[in-house]
């Protein structure tokens, strides 16, 4: 079970050591409280060691936590001479500006781990300086484990040292034992398969004992044999049933497995994927689950198995003879420290082959994809020399890895047959003392092998479950994380919005201490028209993703219909927004079911009707399957004014209240843009509706206009009122009309 | 395409014909000549042109941190829009050079590895433990044989999981242990 860790209540107060806390208590009058302490690593920009920055209610101290340091070295700044407070990003680190109203800066340096703390303690700072309580935040990522307190290869992650092993194990055999009864069978078969392997070696023994050393007992013999075909015929049973049996049951587990991931997928809230990379979390789905399918269905069984067979072999060897036994095992140690640390060359070896390997394969990828740049330029020659030496790395690492894998099995071959010659001399003088039977030595002879083979793979065997665990670790962690509040008890049902937008006061920052949409104040009418405007990065996509609240706002509200938005049920809420976006995304499906995608039991009149408003119907005829055209993975099919059409007649028969056009009309030619425009004026009659659009004439037809700049608002008006008042707005205008004067095509330039 | 490469393609492919020379007027071409760089007063650095225009909160970078780190260097304004470049510090005056290596080391943090204490490789994740210019440094480095940067044969760079950066400027240089365990890794 992945236990969420509980964060320190106050992040920004770190604990102090006790040495700085002393010099503190002592620069500090007895009345001063701490408001944030925090370390950074780097004492000053050339030197790596722990300084402390401490903000009391009056002051800004810098503490150098050296020991040999006194009071004099402490920096005090008087709170009240603070100005502002800036981080400044540098190469590989940062700074944290505390500029003083003369002037003059106060710097303490961080390196780039620290630069998330360091950015909340600036936008801290900057608050106490003007006067303001400040907005601590109450969690900061973890970048080092609590446990170990290892560096965490990824924030807020997985330490892959501290994995709680045994719960993943637990987490991975509760999918395993829904099907109790499958379970129980596997693992009888397994102790069956053990035996049956460990039986005919005992067979052999009675035969060189009973039978061929005396020289008689031919009807034994006879049984002996037979039992031997009957064990043999169990095991191919055996060997057959536990894979059956094993892959029905492990392979279930695994859809289970995913269908949990998947479903974890579609609840999550979008800040949960804005941190993480899509690769990354695809790669969850197939690697991360391929890891942890092989590990259920090979190698749990195997390890069992083997371990289970390590226990019987030990056993009866050393009720044959446990002097011989310990002879068995004298080579064990070094086989197993052997194998470890040559696996640990190994593996160093396999990885580096992968990069190598993956190096050459991208430059192939590359050098196919842009083979027309390579010919166009004349550079074939010094793409096939750069390959060739790409090849020869591959080489060289293929044959190291090769090597060292030969010398890997000579070594432990060595080794292991020296438990073969310990065997044959002492075991041979027992049995000239009559103290073992010749049949009983052959028995240890084929043991022996049985017990070290398995040995071998030991040092691989533990990297990859770890391997294992750390996949089904990152799986558990996503099926854990917060979902969406989608069934919220409390929240109000709104079947039908009117479709009032309005924000008051409200601030956003997709990182807490950088907002992106500051003290915004927009009260919209229902079935109002609101064009946004502004440069790119203004905060025109985020008051959109807002209104789908796809995030909350950090400060301030934001009501629909006047209801505060955190209290609507989002199910109600999403269904009523329809959105229009500049690449809109189109599923692999018909040209009908992607219409119909908003609204699955549409009928085919209802489909035909949006498509008849989106202007959409006419080219769709033209189409060889028309409706029933697949339209390819993303649409890639259709051209792009097609795929915008398509995505109108899917919101139209979305029928949504709250409208929302993201670029909807860029980057399309001029007639194909005309009938976008007319579909959009159907669209756009009788719910409110927010346009962002680059080209700025595209907004005549808005009500009124929402002017921001650097997360502000700044304007707010009809097109005509603003151009009159010639501020912002007027200026956009008249650079885009300049800009297109010079360049008469292309104009457009692809928004935020 | 790597520094490494676009070297050897040079000395391996002799140039057939000059590069057709190409002059740029920049509506607001800056006389290097005319460039003053002060402090005035002294947490406040300035930038004038003499006889046109003069700035405040200036930044100074390089425009090829990891190739050319001591020639082409830009002065940027308050909004990061380039005011000139300077192709080389040759003729620049000592008062000035001392500001613009100030500038230049406060701005980039890479630390220069001196040598390796260890290297841990656990789970396609290693864990450094090096000694830099700056002093002692553990940091963390996700698949690091794909992730580190060469520069040049035997010059390297590491970037960790949060951006810090740790060169390796040759790895000859290292003493024998360091090299191993970078070899281990690599």
């Amino acid at each position: 079970m992945t236990t969420t860790t509980i964060p320190p209540a106050a992040p920004l107060l770190e604990d102090l050591p006790l040495s700085v806390g002393r010099r503190l208590a002592e620069t500090l009058d007895p009345a001063e409280a701490s408001v944030i302490q925090v370390a950074t690593d780097m004492a000053d920009r050339h030197t790596f060691a722990a300084a402390w920055l401490v903000v009391t209610d009056r002051r800004v101290l810098l503490l150098p936590a050296t020991a040999t340091a006194d009071t004099a070295s402490v920096v005090s700044v008087d709170l009240r001479q603070v100005r502002t407070a800036r981080a400044e990003p540098l190469v590989g680190g940062g700074r944290l500006g505390i500029e003083r109203l003369d002037g003059a800066t106060l710097s303490v340096y961080y390196s780039n781990t620290l630069a998330p703390k360091f950015a909340e303690v600036s936008e801290c700072l900057k608050q106490l300086a003007g006067g303001e309580s400040p907005d601590l935040p109450t969690q900061i990522e973890r970048t080092r484990c609590e446990r170990c307190h290892r560096i965490l290869p990824e924030k807020d992650g997985v330490c892959p040292a501290c994995l709680r092993k045994l719960d993943t194990l637990g987490r991975l055999l509760r999918y395993m034992f829904k099907y109790p009864w499958r379970m129980m069978g596997l693992l009888t078969i397994l102790l069956l398969e053990t035996m049956a392997d460990l039986v005919p070696p005992i067979i052999t023994q009675y035969i060189i004992d009973d039978v061929l050393i005396p020289q008689a007992n031919l009807p034994l013999l006879g049984w002996l044999v037979l039992v031997l075909l009957a064990v043999n015929v169990l095991r191919w049973v055996t060997w057959v049933s536990r894979r059956w049996v094993g892959t029905w049951v492990g392979f279930r587990a695994i859809e289970q497995l995913r269908a949990d991931l998947y479903k974890a997928f579609q609840y999550l809230p979008l800040r949960f994927y804005d941190k993480r990379r899509v690769g990354g979390l695809i790669s969850r789905m197939s690697n991360d689950s391929d890891l942890v399918e092989i590990y259920l269905i090979f190698d749990m069984p195997y390890v069992i198995n083997n371990f289970l067979m390590v226990v019987f072999i030990l056993g009866y060897l050393s009720y044959l003879s446990w002097e011989l036994t310990l002879w068995v095992l004298l080579p064990v140690p070094p086989i197993l420290i052997g194998s470890a640390l040559i696996w640990k060359r190994m593996e160093a070896y396999w990885q580096r082959w992968s990069a190598k390997w993956s190096r050459l394969s991208s430059h192939l990828n590359e050098s196919i994809r842009g083979i027309r740049i390579v010919k166009a330029f004349a550079q074939e020659q010094r793409e096939s020399s750069r390959f060739d030496r790409r090849n020869a790395e591959l080489r060289d690492v293929s044959v190291s890895a090769e090597r060292t894998w030969v010398v890997f099995w000579m070594v432990t071959n060595f080794l292991m047959s020296f438990g073969v010659f310990f065997v044959w001399y002492f075991g041979g003088q027992q049995v000239l003392h009559q103290d073992l039977t010749p049949g009983e030595l052959m028995t240890f002879i084929t043991f022996i092998w049985m017990l070290y083979q398995p040995l071998k793979w030991f040092g691989d065997f533990y990297g990859f479950m770890m391997r294992a665990y750390a996949g089904a670790e990152r799986i558990f962690e996503v099926i854990d994380a917060r979902r969406e509040p989608f069934d919220k008890p409390e929240a109000t049902p709104i079947p039908k919005i009117d479709g009032a937008v309005e924000f008051d006061g409200a601030f956003f920052g997709y990182d807490p201490g950088k907002p992106v949409l500051k003290d915004a104040d927009l009260v919209v009418k229902p079935g109002e028209m609101i064009g946004l405007v502004g440069r790119s990065g203004a905060g025109k996509s985020t008051l959109i993703q807002l209104i789908c609240r796809f995030y909350d706002v950090t400060r301030g509200r934001l009501r629909i219909d006047g209801i505060d938005i955190r209290d609507i049920r989002l199910e109600d809420l999403r269904s009523q927004i329809g959105l229009v976006a500049q690449q809109s995304f189109l599923f692999n499906g018909s040209i009908a079911q992607n219409i119909a995608y908003g609204k699955p039991g549409a009928s085919f009149d209802d489909v035909l009707r949006a498509a008849h408003a989106a202007n959409a119907h006419e080219f769709i005829v033209k189409k060889p399957d028309g409706y029933d055209m697949i339209v390819g993975e993303q649409g890639n099919k259709l051209s792009g004014g097609e795929r915008q059409r398509l995505a109108i007649a899917r919101a139209i028969l979305h029928d949504p209240r709250i409208l929302i056009l993201d670029e909807a009309t860029s980057s399309l030619d001029t007639p194909t843009e005309k009938k976008i425009q007319e579909a959009i004026a159907r669209l756009v009659q009788g719910r409110t509706t927010f346009a962002i659009a680059h080209r700025l004439s595209t907004l005549r037809s808005a009500d009124r206009i929402v002017v921001l700049e650097q997360g502000r608002i700044v304007e707010v008006g009809t097109h005509t009122q603003l151009m009159e008042r010639q501020g912002f707005f007027y200026k956009l205008v008249k650079t885009q009309q300049a800009s297109t004067g010079a360049t008469t095509t292309g104009a457009t330039t692809p928004g935020d | 395409m790597s520094e490494q490469d676009a070297a050897e393609g040079n000395g391996k492919f002799p140039k057939k014909h000059a590069v057709t020379p190409i002059t740029v007027t920049h509506p607001e071409d800056v006389d290097l000549s005319t460039i003053k760089l002060f402090r005035e007063p002294a947490w406040m650095l300035r930038l004038t042109l003499e006889g046109d225009r003069s700035y405040t909160r200036i930044k100074i970078v390089r425009a090829a941190p990891l190739s050319h780190p001591q020639d082409y260097i830009c002065l940027l304004d308050a909004k990061d829009e380039e005011i000139c470049m300077l192709p080389d510090l040759k003729g620049v005056d000592d008062q000035m050079r001392q500001i613009i290596d100030e500038e230049l080391d406060r701005r980039y943090l890479t630390s220069t590895i001196e040598s390796i204490k260890s290297v841990r490789n656990e789970f396609g994740t290693s864990y450094w433990e090096v000694e830099t210019n700056r002093g002692e440094r553990e940091f963390v480095v996700q698949n690091a044989a794909e992730n580190a940067q060469w520069l040049g044969e035997h010059r390297l760079l590491l970037v960790d999981v949060d951006g810090n950066r740790f060169e390796i400027p040759d790895l000859k240089q290292l003493d024998s242990k360091s090299m191993a365990l970078v070899e281990m890794v690599l």
